[in-house]
């Protein structure tokens, strides 16, 4: 379960203050997979990033028991002058693995993102392709209760984007996701209910058939 | 289920973690990045020795003048390179602040980690050549010179996170430090021990605090010298003032510097 409470998160432009959100109360029941929708500029990053702890509510509070992803997005959160390996390793000891789990991880991720020789160069020789691949290869070989996506399905080639579709559906069957995305078929294929931001508000709907009605008509 | 740590574990593992980054990319940075991290504090030795003697002849002093160097560069650049490296800690690991363990500080207790351990390491390899090309390496007083050490590391590390909090927000200040750390090298006891300056130098240079743990440190490492000259009181309020109010910046701008 994740509760909101009263939250407000706004940012200084030279247009005067945006609001993302304005004072917002929501309780998200527990194990659902939820579809985060809205226009470009709408937020749902930075509530993503707000779910993932490394953004903070100006007012209000963020409550929730169950474990979080980082955020994965498009940016990757890799260094780039370390090998793609070496920075597997060293988000694994980020989290604390052993050197079995850390290598077990490893062989995973070489497998899943097919990068052949490039897993053992300098991320910045990376593709953003490539990145996306290490970076969601590398978050399904943990356990959070919830994986927080953010576009990262929609790059890479097709192949690879049905194989991650494939994985992560085989991945929520022990975990849930928070997934932001404008591809309405892969956030039917995946949630079971949708949030849709709009206005510094946010609304629940509990069929996420109902969330991309909605976002559609907002587009109109 | 990823099982919940508690606080102390999830900041040893970010610790192990960011420690064996900062090392390999310390020696990973161009092909001689190891060679020069150990050997640039031999060749700055060399080069002032041989101005000293060029200048002003060998043997007018009481101690070995090579180690005396020896032993002040190490600690001054054991500062500098904490100073350095920790103002610029934040936006250099920006892209690590997605994970939310990763707290901006423990970049800066990384870095300064590494450069103890290299500190560590060439002093080893100092006192084994001293040692070999029979050296006068005596010590007079082991303990307080490791006290002096740890001293000046706190010391350094609240200086540290003082200007890395305050270069978040003010662009100019790792420029203004490069700058002044050259006017620190020369106002430092480095190349000199305070007493044996004239006593109207002495007052204005004791304003300047990093002189006076160098005293703390040549002071009990050698037979001839000592810390009369020092402070204690002095660099104590230095210390513990750029600690309060670096931590108390910090902490109330954490999540500004995260969400950078």
């Amino acid at each position: 379960m994740i509760v909101l409470k009263n939250v407000s998160k706004s940012f200084k432009t030279k247009h005067g203050r945006k609001y993302i959100l304005k004072d917002v109360t929501i309780t998200l029941p527990p194990h659902k997979n939820i579809g985060i929708l809205g226009q470009n500029g709408a937020g749902k990053s930075t509530i993503m990033r707000m779910l993932g702890q490394i953004e903070f509510p100006d007012k209000g509070r963020i409550e929730s028991d169950r474990s979080f992803s980082w955020p994965l997005g498009l940016s990757g959160g890799f260094v780039g002058n370390m090998t793609g390996k070496s920075n597997i390793k060293f988000v694994c000891r980020l989290y604390g693995k052993s050197a079995k789990e850390i290598k077990r991880i490893v062989d995973y991720v070489k497998e899943f993102s097919e990068l052949g020789d490039y897993f053992y160069m300098p991320i910045k020789t990376y593709s953003s392709g490539m990145k996306s691949r290490l970076s969601f290869g590398l978050s399904l070989s943990f356990d959070f209760d919830y994986l927080l996506i953010d576009e990262t399905l929609s790059v890479g080639d097709a192949r690879f984007r049905k194989k991650s579709k494939e994985a992560l559906l085989k991945k929520i069957e022990t975990c849930n996701v928070l997934l932001v995305s404008h591809d309405m078929g892969t956030l039917r294929d995946i949630c079971d209910v949708g949030i849709v931001v709009k206005d510094g508000k946010m609304r629940y709907y509990d069929n996420i058939n109902s969330a991309i009605d909605e976002y559609v008509k907002i587009n109109k | 289920m990823i099982k919940k740590r508690g606080s102390l574990k999830i900041f040893l593992a970010v610790q192990n973690a960011l420690f064996l980054r900062e090392l390999s990319m310390r020696f990973s940075s161009g092909r001689m990045g190891m060679f020069w991290t150990f050997f640039e504090p031999f060749f700055q030795i060399f080069i002032f020795v041989l101005i000293k003697m060029m200048l002003f002849g060998s043997g007018d002093n009481d101690f070995d003048f090579a180690v005396f160097l020896a032993l002040n560069f190490t600690a001054f650049n054991l500062f500098k390179n904490i100073v350095v490296k920790s103002i610029a800690s934040f936006k250099a690991n920006k892209a690590l602040f997605l994970y939310k363990q990763v707290k901006p500080i423990d970049t800066i207790i990384a870095r300064s980690l590494v450069e103890i351990f290299i500190t560590m390491t060439i002093i080893t390899i100092f006192l084994f050549l001293g040692f070999y090309f029979d050296f006068d390496i005596s010590i007079k007083d082991l303990t307080m010179v490791v006290f002096g050490f740890i001293y000046l590391i706190i010391f350094s590390l609240s200086l540290g996170i003082f200007l890395a909090v305050i270069n978040v927000f003010v662009d100019s200040v790792s420029k203004l430090i490069n700058f002044s750390m050259t006017a620190l090298m020369f106002s430092s006891a480095i190349f000199y021990s305070v007493d044996r300056l004239p006593l109207d130098l002495q007052n204005i240079l004791s304003y300047n605090p990093l002189l006076h743990f160098m005293e703390i440190i040549h002071g009990f490492y050698f037979e001839a010298l000592d810390d009369s000259f020092v402070s204690y009181q002095y660099i104590s309020i230095w210390t513990l003032s750029l600690l309060y109010i670096g931590l108390w910046l910090y902490v109330k701008l954490e999540n500004r510097i995260i969400s950078l």
